[in-house]
């Protein structure tokens, strides 16, 4: 779903987890981060950013369902990541993500967190347009 | 994260850090890099079974945090920790760029893959920033979507072909330099060699297909015509004999059994 086409782009994902199908989320941040003009640079590191939120999300969990919201505006894109039990129980909240997730994102991202919302373990992050070096 | 770096909290971080601005003392460096190995060892298991073998994933993270103890500038205010991640986290993205962070694709892809590596250097040094998606679409006459594709293909766990030309007819095994990486590991290779060499020919082939090749252990199942539960036992079973084999033939040297490990994993060349 993609919701206006000027300054603002909103999408939204939802994902089994499966392994093999963190390619989408990836995918998903690249699309929208390359049709707003992200650089490359910038690109692999959200994509590589949106692998560790999904990550740090599941843990060890192998069944429920990943929800992503990507919302892009002129020199940012916030990703917005929730984890569903399967069933559609509340998710029993994730253990805190650990040391290494939170220094990737600190490496990759300009702002992260995490918090709970209606009983589902959820992560965030924004990440901003680098300024051109020259 | 490593027992010495436990030992060194934030502060004798930093106070070390200080102290190397201002003598610049390379047992100061040594003692920097020797506490923050732990962190290389981290970064590269998150970001193997990508198609490039571990130890290499160790050796680039670990350079990077010596570059990392010779760049920090603990007046700014940043933990050190933060700062080496983000370096050996984009000397690693450079790593696998460089030897084709790839894929099962389609041979377009690959090719797209590996000219958009080169595009993408020369556009950052005419443009003073990292390319756009759009801008690699124009120069190399792809679409975007093409592009975005090729990107997110060499982001994929197998590796390509190191034989797979670009459109350039050039391989990207032209790209790489000759050292041998494996020269490291020679020590190890000797200690095990005996124990490896009394491993039935399948216990072997395993050992090979897991930690030189990097393959699951669905994967062997697969190539070898198993399994995945027995491929986990006969793992299991070949590191116990290899270790009870080389803790016996190093009895007489002062080591313990975790460095006896460390040594098998590191000469089979994987974690």
């Amino acid at each position: 779903m993609v919701d206006g086409k000027t300054t603002t782009v909103s999408v939204d994902l939802s994902i089994p987890v499966q392994a093999d199908l963190v390619v989408l989320a990836r995918l998903t941040a690249a699309t929208v981060a390359g049709r707003a003009g992200f650089g490359v640079e910038d690109i692999e590191d959200l994509r590589l950013a949106v692998e560790e939120l999904c990550l740090s999300l599941v843990c060890s969990r192998e069944d429920g369902r990943l929800h992503l919201t990507y919302e892009c505006e002129d020199d940012s894109i916030t990703v917005d990541c929730s984890y569903e039990a399967a069933g559609g129980e509340s998710g029993t909240p994730g253990r805190d993500a650990d040391d290494l997730s939170l220094r990737i994102l600190d490496a990759l991202v300009d702002e992260h967190g995490r918090d709970v919302r209606d009983g589902r373990p959820s992560a965030w992050l924004c990440k901003r347009r680098a300024a051109a070096t020259a | 994260m490593t027992a010495d770096e436990a030992r060194t909290p934030v502060e004798d971080t930093k106070a070390l850090f200080f102290e190397l601005a201002a003598n610049r003392d390379p047992a100061v460096r040594d003692r920097l890099v020797t506490a923050h190995l732990g962190l290389a060892h981290q970064l590269a298991r998150r970001y193997a079974n990508r198609g490039e073998p571990y130890e290499d994933l160790v050796q680039v993270a670990s350079l990077a945090i010596v570059k990392s103890v010779d760049r920090f500038d603990p007046g700014r205010g940043v933990e050190f920790t933060t700062f080496a991640t983000r370096t050996v986290i984009g000397e690693l993205k450079r790593h696998f760029r460089d030897k084709g962070w790839a894929v099962r694709a389609p041979r377009r892809v690959q090719e797209l893959y590996l000219e958009l590596g080169k595009v993408t250097e020369s556009l950052a040094q005419e443009l003073g920033r990292s390319p756009t998606v759009g801008e690699l679409a124009a120069t190399t006459g792809a679409s975007e979507e093409a592009v975005l594709e090729a990107l997110e293909a060499g982001q994929g766990y197998r590796t390509s072909s190191i034989d797979a030309t670009d459109r350039n007819e050039e391989t990207l095994a032209s790209h790489i330099g000759t050292e041998d990486a494996s020269l490291d590991t020679v020590e190890d290779r000797e200690l095990l060699a005996p124990a490896l060499a009394q491993l039935a020919p399948r216990e072997q082939l395993i050992l090979q297909l897991r930690f030189s090749q990097g393959l699951t252990q669905s994967e062997i199942a697969t190539r070898v015509g198993i399994s995945q539960m027995h491929v986990s036992r006969l793992l299991a079973a070949s590191l116990e004999r290899l270790r009870k084999s080389v803790s016996a033939s190093e009895s007489r040297s002062p080591s313990d059994g975790e460095e006896h490990e460390s040594n098998a994993r590191s000469a089979l060349g994987r974690r």
